[in-house]
């Protein structure tokens, strides 16, 4: 992008932070600028674009989410779509769709603002810097996000890059900007980990569907996991031992550590232990039983009277 | 794309063929668990959209409601019918086929809930409640479950009178009111293509800006790992929070059944004293009048005598339903988690010697 020897001063955004408040402007330090993502988001707009009109080669949508105090971290939680038309010379946005819409949205989740659009497509161009215009005017004090999920999958990627806008050039017209990509993290509940891991499962099949998994089948998927890195580490060390493979200090001494994880307990005292939460447990299992027992006799008696 | 014979089994509007299964989008999953995540402790609803194929229901897209609920009905079906509305124009199946709940430890069975759920499957009949138990979510495991009113209770509850005859004529018993659909859960191609994505490190995600801003550290580059990385929250071994809570709502739910019991043992001795006194009276009556015609008067006339001494009604066995139904889920509740706790258990004893 920059491949020529003359430089190209850049206006970076200035976030203003407290501190920075009372310092000199000369002094203020714009803050290194970092988005997270929620998958949720990638998936919408995955399921956006599978629905776009034929003939559209790029759908766009606003962006929802929190920011951070001093605006330097910006969290996208939630999106949705907005319809849009590009033509040759001209590109139009619903923008009456996009305040409607963000409306609800706020009744569902006041916490919610804007802070984005997306778009799919890699291409970025002045139609791009049109639209972000617009949504930076929505966004207000804080530079605008713009997210692209490349659905072309060109060089067999999803890449997804997330820009901030930047004026360049010597007129301040809306298209002169130049994207600045800013790096982007990936954040979700430790619930939606599990989801995601569920529909990791489904990756592997045939026709991309998997059933829901019972809290066992649970449990033994995660038991095989652990059994196949257990083989893998003692197969390293195993090499090691033999001469095969050269030994490492770090990897030796992480291996170390995990292994003096595991408290060490004196054996009368954990069997102690070991029995009382296995009483606990049984004792438990024993009432629930029982009770569902005197509900499934209380059943039978109802229905002989 | 669907064949002819899926086109024209989707277009049978009259839904010949009964729902046996359902089937989420992976989007649907996550909105819904996202949903229910932020708004913890509350209970919270949102609308399911799709399609019906088949005897599958398919559920595409889904959307949370708003929560307060004290505002006016219209309010709420305002929300609705606009959001439907904005969705439409974005090529979203705009057919309502259902509605989600989040639940707190399976404490789901309650009269609101089963009112809402027969007004919407009386006005659709491909209709599935769906609820998702944000406690037992966060060990490791999504919990989502898809249900519908038996047919047997939807005609019961119409009808509105729950006495013990008719119960068991209707042969209902407390298993009976729910049933169950088995859930399956869908990718897309791209969508496949974006799991996989994620799996390989994260590095085509994060772009290196290092020449822009220097005073960022670039030393997090060690700390990534790839966004499916295995998780073991489900080898957590903590018994306490779960179990305790579990028992303290097994308990409450016991009390109530224990009022509810109260309740219908008290009718039944209401019961049992009118039906004495009429007899009584009846008998006195006769007596009464055999002392007159012995004595030549006129027998009195017998009056109404069901007016006199009136029985009452028995109350609604309802309630009693959904309770044995809410005890019969805790318990299972507690036998779900109590096996992989057992085998997790032993995994320690065995990693101990």
């Amino acid at each position: 992008m920059m491949d020529n020897s003359s430089t190209l001063h850049l206006a970076l955004p200035a976030v203003h932070t407290a501190a920075s408040a009372t310092a000199p402007p000369s002094l203020a330090q714009p803050r290194a600028f970092s988005t997270s993502v929620n998958p949720l988001v990638f998936f919408s707009i995955l399921d956006h674009y599978l629905r776009r009109n034929a003939g559209q080669d790029r759908v766009i949508g606003t962006l929802l989410g929190v920011r951070s105090e001093d605006g330097s971290e910006v969290e996208i939680k939630g999106c949705y779509p907005v319809p849009h038309l590009e033509t040759e010379d001209q590109v139009e946005v619903d923008m009456e769709y996009h305040r409607t819409m963000f409306e609800l949205h706020k009744q569902v989740n006041p916490k919610e603002v804007i802070v984005g659009w997306y778009a799919t497509g890699a291409a970025l161009n002045s139609y791009s810097a049109l639209i972000h215009d617009f949504y930076q005017k929505e966004v207000s004090s804080f530079p605008a996000v713009h997210l692209t999920m490349d659905t072309a999958l060109t060089n067999e990627r999803l890449g997804v890059k997330t820009y901030i806008s930047a004026p360049v050039g010597i007129t301040s017209k809306a298209d002169n900007c130049m994207f600045i990509p800013i790096p982007c993290d990936v954040k979700y509940f430790k619930a939606e980990r599990a989801g995601l891991e569920l529909l990791a499962n489904a990756k592997s099949t045939e026709s991309g569907s998997t059933s829901l998994l019972s809290d066992m089948d649970n449990l033994e998927q995660s038991v095989i996991e652990v059994q196949k890195m257990l083989e893998r580490v003692s197969e390293y060390v195993d090499s090691v031992l033999a001469g095969t493979v050269p030994a490492n200090n770090t990897v030796g001494r992480y291996l170390m550590d995990t292994v003096s994880v595991v408290p060490k307990v004196d054996a009368a005292e954990f069997e102690k232990m070991f029995n009382s939460h296995l009483q606990d447990l049984l004792m438990v299992i024993y009432l629930a039983n029982m009770t569902r027992t005197q509900l499934a006799v209380a059943k039978r008696l109802e229905k002989l009277m | 794309m669907p064949s002819n014979k899926e086109l024209s089994a989707a277009l049978d509007i009259e839904g010949s063929v009964p729902i046996h299964s359902v089937q989420l989008d992976a989007m649907v999953v996550l909105k819904i668990v996202k949903h229910c995540r932020e708004s913890i402790p509350a209970t919270v609803t949102g609308q399911l959209m799709g399609l019906d194929v088949n005897g599958v229901l398919e559920v595409t897209h889904s959307f949370p409601m708003p929560k307060n609920n004290q505002d006016s009905e219209d309010d709420a079906s305002n929300y609705q019918v606009q959001m439907m509305r904005c969705l439409r124009e974005v090529n979203v199946d705009d057919n309502s086929v259902g509605w989600y709940q989040s639940t707190n430890m399976g404490n789901f069975m309650n009269q609101s809930l089963i009112e809402h759920q027969f007004e919407f499957q009386q006005a659709l009949s491909k209709s599935v409640l769906i609820i998702h138990d944000v406690a037992r979510s966060s060990m490791g495991n999504i919990n989502l479950r898809a249900l519908r009113l038996t047919p047997a209770f939807m005609k019961l509850y119409k009808e509105k009178k729950f006495t013990t005859e008719a119960l068991t004529k209707a042969k209902l018993t407390f298993s009976n009111i729910f049933e169950e659909l088995p859930i399956t859960i869908r990718n897309t191609a791209l969508l496949t293509a974006l799991l996989y994505e994620l799996e390989t490190a994260d590095e085509s995600i994060e772009v290196s800006t290092s020449h822009l801003t220097t005073y960022k550290s670039t030393a997090s580059a060690p700390a990534n790992k790839s966004v499916l990385a295995p998780s073991f929250d489900v080898l957590d071994l903590s018994l306490d929070p779960y179990v305790a809570k579990n028992l303290e709502n097994l308990m409450d739910t016991i009390d109530d059944h224990h009022q509810e019991q109260g309740n219908y043992a008290y009718w039944q001795r209401s019961v049992e004293r009118e039906n004495k006194k009429k007899a009584a009276y009846l008998l006195n009556r006769k007596t009464e009048n055999a002392r007159r015609t012995a004595s030549g008067q006129a027998p009195l006339a017998n009056e109404d005598v069901d007016a006199m001494f009136k029985i009452p009604a028995e109350p609604s066995r309802l309630d009693h339903l959904l309770i044995s139904g809410q005890i019969d889920n805790y318990c299972k509740q507690i036998n779900e988690f109590a096996g992989p706790t057992l085998g997790k258990l032993f995994a320690v004893g065995e990693l101990q010697k």
